[in-house]
């Protein structure tokens, strides 16, 4: 079943990532960032 | 438990040294990054701040790719995958978050001044500071004489961003003075927010140079992106390109300066941390306070009530990044860095040796040495080809230049490359 393995891995590669802050709070800036942007200009 | 009796003493010796090459990194990269920004003086003579913006980003994309490739080759970029490959995540999100800060810092230049905007996106630091450490324990058990720098350092940024911020709504167009401090301190909000996958890349080990090159594919994805949409269409940003091109190579320059402070920077916030690394590089407000007054004689002709109150609000400013840079981390806080470190090499299954070596910028044992092949020449033959098809179509801009001001800053630079270039290769050997 190398469908189902390949998308074991990539859930576990990328579960630790969407449960980390680090993650979290530079997305969160970032997108706050591209509304004041769209303010300003 | 002291520095001294939980490590050896070769070890707490080479710690001292990477300590000392990080500060020495911070001031480095703050005379590169402050000359970066003068380019951008340029948009006073009509070119979109979004094109402005997307070509320096071009010529920061060439230099990281070329740079790291002439200082050390690129195979250490495959290498470091190898060892941790969620970090392409952080770093692509960091370039993003550049992206949109570089160009939020040119709508501040334009609206409220050079030397003025400098010292607001500069409260980065403070966010620096902050997410340090709440995220990766910097600070943590450093004693109250450190916590007094850096507290009291802060304060006095604080202090003379507001000093400069009054100037520039009073003093500065009426008109857009808001916008234009909105958009320095949204800068600074994004910069300081970018030191997390910074310090997330260099905890786990990631070298500097390897890091870079993946967060410059974030920082030219997203720059793209905002330039071909804000600018109305594919169509309408290649004529806003093709009527700027006399000085694209002008803005590419900025961008490849940029890269070589940046460079610093990323060894500087590896080696002493983010709360003191970043206050450190901000010197880079002195250096743009001296490139704006100086060479584009930006505050001629006002009062010299508004000159003490610029000269004024940098110098708190830059008393206060001096007093969070004398505040360098004791063993405790060392140890507490350690523990940050392991934790991230439990999270994403690093291999402990490899943080360990590369914590101290060292190679792990039966890591073969990185060398340069014929695609890293490539690389730096390409990207140096494309500068000097720029430079053809280059003219000097009919603005206001005192190149004598210019060529002593410059001079400046180049010294503080050699030296500090020279430190890194000496101590680590750019790993």
């Amino acid at each position: 079943m190398p469908n189902r393995d390949e998308n074991d891995q990539s859930r576990r590669w990328w579960s630790p990532i969407l449960k980390d802050i680090h993650f979290w709070v530079p997305l969160i800036v970032l997108l706050a960032g591209l509304i004041v942007l769209r303010w300003i200009r | 438990m002291s520095f001294e009796l939980t490590l050896p003493a070769s070890e707490v010796s080479r710690l001292r040294s990477l300590q000392a090459l990080g500060i020495l990194c911070g001031f480095a990269a703050g005379a590169w990054l402050g000359a970066a920004e003068a380019p951008t003086k340029l948009v006073t003579i009509g070119v979109s701040p979004l094109v402005i913006s997307l070509i320096m980003v071009v010529g920061v994309f060439l230099a990281r790719w070329s740079v790291p490739a002439l200082i050390r080759g690129t195979s250490h970029i495959r290498a470091d995958v190898r060892q941790a490959p969620h970090l392409i995540v952080w770093a692509v999100l960091a370039g993003c978050l550049w992206a949109v800060a570089n160009t939020m810092t040119i709508f501040a230049i334009r609206d409220i001044g050079l030397s003025v905007a400098f010292p607001l996106w500069n409260t980065n630091s403070l966010l620096g500071i902050l997410w340090g450490f709440v995220l990766f324990n910097e600070l943590r058990q450093a004693g109250w004489t450190r916590w007094f720098g850096v507290l009291g350092g802060a304060l006095a940024m604080f202090l003379g961003a507001t000093l400069l911020a009054i100037t520039s709504s009073s003093q500065g167009p009426a008109v857009h003075a808001m916008r234009g401090i909105s958009a320095a301190l949204g800068a600074g909000a994004l910069w300081g927010t970018m030191y997390i996958p910074y310090r997330k890349a260099y905890i786990t080990g990631m070298n500097p140079l390897s890091f870079i090159a993946f967060f410059t594919i974030g920082e030219l994805g997203m720059m793209t992106s905002l330039a071909v949409t804000y600018t109305g269409g594919p169509s309408s940003l290649w004529r806003e390109l093709v009527g700027a091109k006399e000085v694209l190579f002008w803005l590419m320059l900025g961008g490849f300066i940029w890269v070589i402070g940046d460079v610093f920077q990323q060894y500087a916030a590896k080696y002493v941390g983010i709360s003191r690394g970043i206050p450190l590089s901000n010197s880079n407000q002195l250096w743009g306070l001296l490139w704006g007054i100086l060479v584009f004689s930006e505050l001629h002709g006002r009062g010299a009530s508004l000159y003490l109150q610029v000269i004024g609000g940098s110098l708190l400013m830059m008393l206060g990044a001096g007093a969070i840079a004398l505040s360098s981390a004791t063993g405790k806080e060392q140890l507490r860095w350690k523990e940050a470190a392991e934790r991230e090499g439990r999270r994403y299954g690093v291999p402990s040796d490899y943080v360990e070596a590369r914590m101290a910028g060292r190679q792990i044992v039966g890591e073969p040495k990185p060398t340069r092949s014929l695609w890293d020449w490539s690389l730096v033959v390409t990207a140096t080809g494309i500068f000097l098809i720029f430079a053809t179509m280059a003219r000097v801009p009919q603005m206001s230049l005192h190149w004598g001001p210019a060529v002593a800053l410059s001079a400046a630079m180049l010294v503080l490359l050699v030296v500090c270039g020279f430190a890194l290769w000496r101590t680590t050997r750019f790993n």
